[in-house]
């Protein structure tokens, strides 16, 4: 079952929490909504359950209109961020009360939770009582509730969003094989930027309310439309400067006292562009070859502050007075670990530069 | 419509409000500026009360009373609250459940029963005269005052009791830290910040008091407050003064409505208690000061259940008028049913139907206040106060006039018992229900509507399920209050129908002790027995909430 959601506006009072939104979620695609707190994920997700009426637009379900449709009537499954597992339930009435719900006997329910809860790898505890139970199991819970009705579409706010760090990257993996083997379309909340490039098919990026950039994982991250995106999704290092000239696709420019290369559609000489580096595609010291040092430019950093992270290494480095930039470095060999006050080349690749 | 369900419940509450409380009442207070044979507009009300003493000295009566209950009310209140949650005396629980029962119990029978022993030719009275010992007289205030603290403490205690042990450890540990010792710390940080809810306390205290009827009734004798002149003016067989009667009743409305706007706009926004993080150390005494704290409390409990155990031994005794006998018989309870089988029918009746109508509209209005927030649900939360303000004697005034002519007349008939009992105990269980919900997460009903099943169902399967316990637990406490409710009783029945707290207090004013006691162990027996089933769906949280 395919979402369609055409220029829906949910309004607050004056607030447009959600503002003229159109996407498309594929039949079977894993799709996230990303954004910072308060930028209309959740109003957009209730929206589609039909927890809201949105003021304008329309909401489809494979093609059918289901924006007037009671919430209980539209087929979803929900996976909310609390888990709302029913208190005065044991484990197996919670998974099977939508079951029952839809009037199937006793006969056919008992298989049907058994094999839910196998899914989510609780078997043998149908008996416990939410409040024995652990945050992760009860979130496991939520999910093998959602899923069991076998719901044309699965949507989750935020479910992990309760858990710990650890148990967070361990569910996030789980809900990604089992959305994977039941190819069930889900629509998925979250604000971690990490979480939803780790298990999405594709990403909208939301800003107040309004879809800044839809695309898969690697585009988010390595072409970002506007800076809003390339800020909100990972680390990134802004420059500003005036080009002073350009030369076959390569362009100077020239940032407070330094000449940095840019790549491609550059503006015309003299004119202000501002531009993006990952810390990760700086290059520094040893691992500059010959041939990048002599083809980029290469430039010199003083050290500001280093953090030794075992497989990777942080560096803040000077470039000149008023402007630094953040540097990563993997698998560092302690001969080439340098201290606060030293000063490392580093260099990039421009084809790597995102100018926005 | 979903939401034109809850609309229409909406407007029907506030109907059933308006036309059988606030329309009595606003007739209560035109009344009180009409002459009685013309209806013509006068101020002579008024104008009495401020020239007769008797009158104006009754509103004095009641404030200083509830003033001075208050404050006896504090001063065993607040240590006892203290040392219950910061200090290890033993069995905490049995402790509070053993505090909160004065509050059940009707209060007008540790009246009877202090009477009996302390009062002129009573036990104690006699047997320290035969020693050469003359106590004071216990009518007037020393026995108003007596009963009061006694049996209404528990409003100050508990509030106390759950204030102390909200307050976190870590500010107090901040005031240590800072330099200053555990005293001043006391008296700087922790008192401080549960003292709004100790005057809440308080003032819950003050307002039962000068509304309550049964004690007064009983023992004030040449002090009476408001409630008894207003009834006495209302129903004096010498020749009644509706008109003045209205006019107390006015003023005392004015007090407890002043009482309430205090505690809920004034000391609820100075509530700076939040959900403890760290609960409060409670310190470990020495085992010889722990026996003493825990002695000391236990005995002052058992004070304050002595009417009790008094009712219910005189009840088992042999009874000539006044007069008793210390041999066993069962005699007053053979009398009890056999001639009065009818109030104790009636008061069951009337206990449980009244019930279960307060529950149909009470647990549909705390969904409201909760669920269905807007201007109207906001004015409902207000309407529903009314009832706390306004003493039974009142609500019974009011209603009996109003419905006495026109075009509904229930005067005399049953349902205006019911109609009264309703209005004053709804309120109850729509705050429970309300602080019940409260604290339900409501993304259940979501979760419930997205599993396919539709708004209504939910609220059955869901909602009401999860409310069930503290529904249950109101429902009987209402109950129980309903069993022993005197004030408006004795305004609105008629002769057949009586109510066991009406008889009750026909023993005690007709001098029939025997039936009198038989009646109050009865009535002690009808609440006590329901509230050890209610215990058993009590948690404390929500124990509090119902309470207050
Ligand atoms: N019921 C409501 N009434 C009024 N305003 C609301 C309501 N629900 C949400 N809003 C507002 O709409 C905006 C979007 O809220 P929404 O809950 O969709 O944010 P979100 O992206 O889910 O944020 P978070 O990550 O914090 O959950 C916010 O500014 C919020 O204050
Ligand atoms: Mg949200």
């Amino acid at each position: 079952m395919s979402i369609q959601i055409v220029n829906v506006t949910k309004k607050f009072g004056n607030l447009e929490a959600v503002k003229d939104v159109t996407l498309e979620v594929k039949t079977g695609e894993f799709f996230t909504l990303l954004g910072p707190s308060g930028c209309g994920k959740t109003t957009l997700l209730r929206s589609i359950a039909g927890f809201n009426q949105p003021e304008k637009g329309e909401i489809y379900f494979n093609k059918k209109r289901v924006d007037k449709i009671a919430t209980h009537k539209r087929g979803i499954g929900m996976v909310f961020q609390n888990y709302a597992v029913f208190p005065h339930l044991n484990v197996f009435n919670n998974v099977a009360y939508g079951l029952k719900a839809r009037n199937f006997s006793a006969d056919e329910i008992r298989p049907k939770v058994s094999r839910a809860l196998q899914m989510v790898r609780l078997a043998g505890m149908e008996d416990r009582f939410p409040n024995q139970l652990s945050g992760g199991q009860l979130q496991r819970v939520a999910i093998a509730r959602a899923l069991v009705i076998e719901p044309q579409v699965l949507l989750m706010d935020e479910p992990l969003s309760n858990l710990d760090a650890k148990l967070r990257v361990e569910m996030r993996s789980e809900i990604r094989e089992l959305q994977q083997s039941m190819k069930i379309t889900t629509l998925y909340v979250t604000h971690d930027q990490e979480e939803a490039l780790s298990i999405s098919d594709r990403i909208a990026v939301m800003n107040h309310g309004v879809v800044e950039q839809m695309g898969e994982p690697w585009e988010i991250y390595n072409t970002p439309v506007n800076r809003f995106v390339a800020g909100f999704i990972g680390t990134t290092n802004f420059f500003e400067g005036t080009l002073i000239s350009e030369q076959g696709g390569q362009g100077i420019v020239q940032v407070s006292e330094i000449k940095m290369k840019v790549s491609a559609h550059s503006p015309c000489v003299g004119e202000k562009v501002s531009f993006a580096i990952r810390p990760e595609a700086f290059k520094v010291a040893q691992e500059i070859t010959e041939a990048e040092r002599s083809c980029f430019l290469s430039l010199p950093g003083r050290v500001n502050k280093v953090e030794y992270l075992g497989f990777m290494t942080k560096y803040d480095l000077e470039l000149c007075r008023g402007l630094s930039v953040k540097v990563v470095s993997y698998d560092v060999l302690p001969q080439h670990l340098r201290k606060t006050g030293e000063t490392i080349e580093l260099c990039y690749d421009p084809q790597r530069v995102l100018i926005c | 419509m979903k939401s034109r369900f809850w609309s229409l419940t909406t407007i029907l509450i506030f109907l059933i409000f308006f036309f059988f409380m606030i329309l009595p009442v606003l007739n209560l207070f035109t009344g009180s500026f009409q002459t009685q044979e013309k209806g013509a507009f006068t101020l002579q009300n008024y104008l009495s009360f401020f020239h007769y003493p008797s009158y104006w000295r009754s509103l004095w009566n009641s404030i200083l009373i509830g003033l001075i209950s208050a404050a006896g009310a504090m001063i065993v209140g607040v240590p006892m609250g203290y040392m219950v949650s910061r200090w290890n005396v033993m069995g905490k629980s049995l402790i509070v459940t053993l505090s909160t029962l004065p509050l059940m119990l009707p209060t007008f029978i540790a009246a009877f029963a202090w009477v009996i022993l302390l009062g002129r030719g009573g036990i104690i009275t006699k047997f320290l005269q035969t020693w050469g010992i003359h106590i004071g007289s216990i009518y007037g205030y020393p026995g108003m005052i007596l009963v009061f603290v006694s049996q209404l403490y528990s409003y100050v205690f508990l509030m106390t009791l759950s204030g102390f042990s909200a307050v976190d450890e870590s500010i107090e540990e901040a005031g240590c830290s800072l330099g200053s010792s555990q005293l001043r710390t006391f008296w700087t940080v922790s008192l401080p910040l549960v003292l709004p809810t100790i005057l809440s306390g308080a003032i819950l205290t003050f307002m039962s008091a000068i509304e309550n009827f049964g004690v007064p009734m009983i023992i004030a004798q040449q002090t009476p407050n408001l409630v008894v002149k207003a009834y006495i003016e209302f129903t004096s067989e010498v020749g009644t003064h509706p008109g003045m009667a209205y006019t107390l009743s006015i003023f005392l409305i004015l007090i407890t409505m002043a009482s309430l706007v205090a505690q809920r706009y004034y000391l609820s926004k100075r509530n700076f208690i939040q959900a403890a993080r760290g609960k409060p150390k409670v310190k470990q005494l020495t085992p010889g000061k722990r026996l003493l704290a825990s002695g000391i409390i236990y005995a002052f409990l058992i004070f304050t259940l002595i009417p009790f155990f008094v009712a219910l031994v005189l009840s088992f005794m042999e009874m000539r008028g006044p007069v008793f006998y210390p041999r066993f018989s069962l005699q007053s309870y053979v009398y009890a049913f056999s001639r009065s089988a009818r109030p104790i029918f009636n008061s069951y009746f009337l206990a449980t139907i009244s019930t279960l109508v307060a529950v149909l509209i009470g647990v549909p209005t705390g969904y409201i206040l909760t669920r269905r927030k807007s201007a109207y649900s906001n004015a409902l939360d207000i309407v529903i106060m009314l009832p706390f303000v306004i003493a039974g004697t009142i609500l019974g005034i009011a209603l009996i006039t109003f419905f006495n002519q026109g075009w509904i007349v229930l005067t005399g008939t049953w349902v205006i018992l019911v109609l009264s009992y309703v209005i004053r105990k709804m309120p109850f269980i729509a705050r429970s229900s309300a602080s019940i919900l409260y604290q339900l997460d409501p993304s259940l009903d979501e979760a419930s509507i997205s599993l396919g099943v539709s708004p209504m169902k939910t609220f059955y399967k869901v909602t009401f399920r999860l409310m069930m316990g503290g529904v249950v637990s109101g429902a009987i406490l209402s109950w129980v209050t309903i069993i022993s409710e005197l004030s408006s009783t004795l305004v609105l029945r008629s002769p057949s129908w009586s109510t066991m707290t009406v008889e009750m207090y026909q023993g005690v004013v007709s001098d029939d002790l025997g039936k009198a006691a038989a009646f109050s162990s009865i009535m002690i027996i009808s609440t006590v027995i329901p509230l050890l089933l209610a215990t058993k769906y009590f948690s404390k949280d929500k124990g509090g909430g119902i309470l207050l």
